[in-house]
């Protein structure tokens, strides 16, 4: 088996034996029924007592062959309202990054928690979004309606 | 040196030494508890004390005292000055310091001190142990002949007498236990030195030196505790010993693991004859849960600790012993968190074996194992809940039917031996996932609540996993529960049934393969009843079960569309409940869209019923549009623009008259008004998404350039002109002064679009109710760039025919020049949205609508005749935002430039004109990015200017590179050097060195991007990159 695929089934058992509340991250199937550890399924939940708290945030993950020399993309699917998610989905967070802050013993798990993080703390340096972007920066009663209804069409499984 | 300090003691003679005995008295005396203050003034002065010059008598002073306080405080001392006069110690020092070290521990341990004393001082010894200068090797062999001598021995005459057979035997257990301590901590200490770099080989060279002695001390420990009677007492000290050796054990595993060097591959068989001494622990009840857990740890991290003797006696056990009876307790509910270490051990056993337990036969322990394994589910209460077992058994059945398809051959008998196991675990689970009844979810949390969803879910992860292997019979198993259940009104066993069925979608769902059982539950009549109504009892959770049981199975209800009626009905009824309706507005949507034809006979029905669900409390934005979306979807297939337009002037009507109250409600509460607006808006848009048509259908909008953008139809000039009216209407007055926000923004624009991809219809607009909408808006208005991103949508649309459409395209690029220019004439009113959004709009635009752009040579309507062109006002706007620090701004204004010096004008005219503006605009272009690249913008801003640049230079070098070059000699970017002085950054050599690299790089990505990367470090006085 390729060094990609033994990361990512180690990566697959680390997450069963422990992760932390509230997520969700598992290889989808195909069309046969067996895993495609190359894609996972993932939600990340909002932290407790943020705007975010209460909402359940489904995202792809996908892991290119060099992983884990290179970083997995996410993907939140249906694009989420969010400073530093592009408008196709995919999250812009320097951990995920092969140039910035990206390292090969970086988890699934780190991954998610850094995206739970991303979701109440945007880092405002690097837009990804216009239109949560510009809310954010000077419509924050409008961003933070926003976010709630967000949270509301996005509840937990 | 420190042999005369430590003797030239001052205690009794009020110097620092007894200041310090005093002070450790002070710090322990009953009457200072409860005064931090002064607590805190003694331990700072200790502090000082530990790290002052005399701390070395200090330490070996207060070692000396017949108090646990006072030794420990000594030993603390010892660790503190080690580590801040680690730069004062050479080697012989420091073998000065062990042998003192070495005397103070053989006597503490000798007169029965207390294990915090003893562990202290042992941390003392591996902090001297790891000190670069240290040559210390084997310690434990050292420290142990030592403790057999009641005194300190040299290393090397330490290793004269044998390790295991001489040197152990002469311990008595307290000195067995407090070399385990050390060899604990030394053990430790060394897995820590992975993550130190410097001198940590060495170090670590040392400390796998011990390897061997760390596993000999343990194995000689675990053999003399298994003939020791003492051992089954709780509170004796064999049993300290016993967990502390295997403690030891762990420890040395990580050692041995992280070894640099081979250190010979013997010590693993040592290694597995501890972990084989371990197991046999598990026996008895004193060290049982602690060897159990132990082992879990070592079975998931160092599996090569095992051999196959060790897991033979491992499945005797688990098979039958005092840990099999743990277990069993467990299921039966007699013990519950407390005994779960064996449940860890038996789980973190089998993914160890993983399908070797599956022997063919198998093996009669294993047999044991299973049976236990599948009592495991029998466990009283609720998964994860108040049985934590369940959730650790269905983790290793997942593993295993996960494995299956890739690891065994369906030919192999073992295939059928676990396909039958993997079908009793089925049978065994279905009970654990019954959700609770109202009366248990009293007392939960929301935390429980959603862990126990956690499980079912992980609970459906593994039918998912054994589907490929149990096939159909699989949902025939819930399909045959689902059906008792329903027809004996057990609500609860139908929902669980149900949500194993929902789950399994994924696998059944669009291939029909399990279609004969779907349609003995929906066939049935027990299901008729249901839909018609006369089930009205149903619970709310076996409701929402079968509410997103309906989402899921779209493909079945498309191939079986005469259910769909009834299946609509139960969603129209379930939207009045709360925790249904967002997921049956889900399924009416989905449903309506994937089966419309069918259902258009329905659609008097299904408006009665919107009618009825249009004033609950759960008609809300979230689910009303998707109904509606979804009713729309149906309506889009009526035969006649006649029967659509009845239904939706019906429809509309209800929402001008509901925009009505908005706008009243908005007078006394903007908030609510603004709620409601949204929820019209929304409502609408989606009638609209639903009206589109099919893609099958799809309009082609590549028609020919003379095609009018509004031609007349049934909906603009004929009987749906009203209903088109009817959405104006609410448009205006929703929007017109009315306190609009970004969700009412939204929301228009989307009514805007719906109509923008067809040539006819109900949405699709005259052209000008784009251009007034877009005018509409004072400059600063939050939702500015939805506005700017629908009127590209809206040029976008009408591309193929933009010459029919100047006016409206001019009236809009007009209305943003005088954005602009109210921003350039008055800065604080600059608009960070509006600039962006204007500049991502004129770079849309510019590629099909260049000749607009460029014809607007008048200057704008409210400024005076020697105003600069239109154009020049816009060109001049994009090149003073790109010269600002937003983000957003600097991307959208290098697109806008790339696509401008890449513009070619359609004939010779018009190419010289776009010459000509820029040879005037690209040295300015330039200026503001060379600028910008000098360090001014963020290091996330520089690929969007790196484009700019080299597109810049490829396209135009002409004009470019005197452009650089003339800015670069400008330029004076200084920096501090090491005296404090400020000296430019560049010398003239580094500017004409920078720019003939830019241009032999011709454009190309990554080579100008290194360059402006590097350039932009210097300007910065950076001389590091992320670190890699």
């Amino acid at each position: 088996m390729s060094l990609c695929l033994n990361r990512l089934q180690e990566e697959r058992k680390q997450w069963r034996r422990d992760h932390p509340f509230g997520f969700v991250a598992k290889p989808k199937r195909t069309e046969q029924g067996t895993l495609d550890l190359k894609l996972w399924s993932c939600a990340v939940p909002g932290k407790k007592d943020t705007l975010w708290d209460g909402g359940s945030f489904k995202l792809d993950v996908i892991f290119p062959d060099e992983y884990p020399t290179k970083p997995p993309k996410c993907k939140f699917t249906p694009p989420l309202f969010h400073p530093n998610v592009y408008p196709s989905g995919t999250v812009c967070l320097s951990i995920l990054n092969e140039e910035e802050g990206w390292r090969p013993a970086i988890t699934i798990k780190q991954i998610l928690l850094g995206i739970q993080d991303l979701l109440n703390d945007p880092n405002p340096e690097s837009p990804a979004q216009a239109e949560a972007y510009n809310m954010f920066k000077k419509d924050r009663p409008g961003y933070e309606r926003k976010v709630r209804q967000v949270v509301r069409e996005n509840p937990p499984m | 040196m420190m042999a005369s300090q430590l003797t030239g003691s001052d205690y009794g003679t009020g110097g620092p030494v007894s200041e310090s005995h005093a002070l450790v008295s002070q710090l322990y005396h009953p009457g200072n508890q409860r005064d931090p203050a002064r607590i805190n003034e003694i331990q700072t002065r200790l502090q000082q004390l530990q790290k002052g010059e005399n701390a070395w008598e200090i330490a070996d002073s207060l070692l000396r005292e017949r108090s646990a306080h006072h030794r420990f405080m000594g030993a603390l001392t010892f660790t503190v000055k080690v580590n801040v006069s680690s730069g004062d110690i050479d080697e012989a020092m420091s073998l000065e310091i062990l042998a003192q070290l070495i005397n103070h521990f053989v006597a503490i341990v000798n007169e029965g001190e207390q294990a915090m004393v003893i562990r202290k001082l042992a941390s003392s010894l591996t902090t001297i142990f790891r000190h670069p200068k240290c040559s210390w090797k084997r310690a434990i062999w050292q420290l142990a002949a030592s403790l057999a001598n009641g005194g300190y021995v040299s290393e090397e005459h330490a290793k004269t007498v044998n390790f295991l057979d001489g040197v152990l035997p002469a311990l008595n257990t307290q000195q067995a236990l407090a070399l385990a301590f050390f060899s604990v901590a030394l053990a430790e200490d060394g897995l820590r030195l992975e993550v130190e770099p410097q001198d940590a080989k060495s170090i670590l060279e040392r400390s796998q030196a011990n390897i061997e002695d760390g596993f000999l001390l343990v194995l000689y420990i675990m053999q003399q505790i298994s003939i020791s009677e003492a051992a089954l007492r709780e509170d004796s000290t064999e049993v300290t010993l016993g967990n502390e050796a295997m403690s030891s054990w762990k420890a040395w595993l990580g050692v041995y693991a992280s070894r640099y060097t081979s250190t010979g591959e013997g010590l693993q068989s040592v290694a597995i004859s501890c972990g084989q001494d371990i197991i046999k622990m598990l026996r008895v009840p004193t060290l049982s849960e602690s060897a159990a857990t132990v082992l879990t740890q070592a079975f998931e991290n160092r599996r090569w600790a095992f051999d196959d003797s060790s897991i033979g006696a491992l499945s005797q056990i688990l098979s039958d012993s005092i840990v099999t009876m743990h277990i069993v307790a467990i299921t039966k509910g007699d013990e519950g968190d407390e005994s779960m270490a064996y449940v860890d051990l038996l789980v973190a056993y089998l993914s160890y074996v993983h399908l070797d337990l599956f022997s063919d036969p198998i093996k009669p322990q294993n047999v044991g194992i299973l049976t236990i394994l599948h009592g495991i589910f029998k466990t009283p209460g609720y998964a994860s809940i108040d049985d934590p077992a369940t959730p650790r058994a269905l983790e290793y059945w997942s593993e295993i039917a996960e494995s299956v398809p890739s690891e065994l051959n369906t030919e192999e008998p073992r295939y059928q031996l676990v396909k039958g196991q993997l079908a009793e675990v089925v049978l065994g689970l279905f009970n654990k996932l019954l959700y609770p009844s109202g009366e248990d979810l009293e007392g939960w949390s929301e935390d429980e609540k959603a862990e126990f969803n956690a499980f079912r879910y992980e609970a459906c992860d593994y039918l998912l996993s054994a589907y490929p292997i149990l096939g159909v019979e699989l949902v025939s198993v819930f399909q045959k529960s689902a059906t008792t259940h329903l027809e004996n009104h057990d609500w609860r066993g139908f929902e669980a049934a149900m949500f194993c069925i929902a789950q399994l979608s994924e696998a059944v769902d669009e291939n029909g393969h399990a279609d004969q059982c779907l349609d003995a539950i929906f066939g049935s009549d027990a299901f008729s009843n249901l839909c018609t109504g006369s089930e009205s009892k149903i619970p709310l959770k076996a409701r929402q079960t079968l509410v997103d049981t309906f989402g899921k199975y779209e493909s079945y209800f498309e191939r079986h569309n005469t259910l769909l009626a009834g299946v609509l009905n139960i969603l129209f009824e379930s939207l009045s409940f709360e925790p249904c309706a967002q997921a049956a507005s889900r399924s009416i949507l989905t449903l309506s869209k994937s089966c419309a034809r069918v259902l258009t006979a329905e659609l008097p029905i299904f408006l009665d019923q919107f009618d009825r669900f249009r004033n609950k409390p759960t008609a809300t934005v979230s689910t009303m549009p998707k109904v509606l979306e979804g009713i729309a979807t149906i309506i889009q297939r009526l035969p006649t623009d006649q029967e659509k337009v009845e239904t939706l002037e019906r429809i509309l009507q209800f929402f001008v008259q509901e925009a009505q109250t908005a706008r009243k409600e908005a007078t006394t509460s903007y908030e609510v008004g603004q709620a409601h607006a949204h929820l019209v808006l929304s409502c609408i848009a989606s009638i609209g998404r639903g009206l589109r048509a099919d893609s099958e259908d799809v309009i082609n909008l590549d028609t020919s350039e003379d095609q009018t953008p509004n031609p007349p139809s049934f909906w603009n000039a004929g009987p749906g002109a009203w209903a088109q009216q009817l959405i104006m209407q609410a448009m205006r007055l929703l929007i017109s002064d009315f306190p609009v926000d970004s969700g009412i923004i939204d929301s228009a624009c989307d009514i805007l679009k719906a109509g923008y991809t067809e040539s006819a219809g109900l949405f699709v607009f005259p052209p000008h109710l784009t251009v007034d909408f877009f005018k509409n808006f004072p400059l600063g208005i939050s939702g500015t760039d939805v506005i700017m991103a629908t009127a590209s949508s809206f040029l976008a649309s009408h591309a193929s025919h933009a010459g029919q459409i100047r006016n409206e395209a001019a009236a809009l690029i007009e209305h943003v020049a005088k954005l602009f220019t109210i921003m350039m004439e008055h800065p604080n009113m600059y608009d960070p949205e509006t600039a962006n959004a204007g500049i991502d709009f004129l770079a849309r635009l510019l590629p099909k609508y260049h000749d607009v752009f460029f014809a607007l040579t008048r200057p704008l309507a409210t400024s005076d005749v020697q105003g600069p062109p239109v154009f020049f006002v816009l060109l001049k706007f994009t090149l003073h935002a790109l010269s600002r620090p937003e983000p957003l701004t600097i991307r959208s204004g290098s697109s806008f430039w790339v696509a401008m010096v890449e513009l070619r004008g359609d004939n010779a005219e018009e190419t010289a004109m776009i010459d000509s503006i820029l040879d005037q605009l690209i040295p300015l272009l330039c200026d503001t990015l060379i600028n910008q690249l000098a360090g001014r913008c963020s290091r996330s801003d520089l690929p969007s200017l790196n484009d700019a640049l080299r597109r810049t230079i490829f396209a135009r070098t002409r004009q470019a590179r005197p452009g650089i070059a003339s800015t670069l000699e400008k330029l004076n970017a200084q920096v501090t050097d090491s005296n404090g002085n400020r000296v430019p950054v560049f010398s003239p050599q580094d500017k004409s060195r920078f720019l003939e690299s830019l241009m032999v790089a011709r454009g190309a990505r990554s080579q100008t991007l290194e360059l402006v990367r590097s350039f932009w470090l210097k300007c910065r006085n950076m001389s590091f990159d992320y670190t890699q």
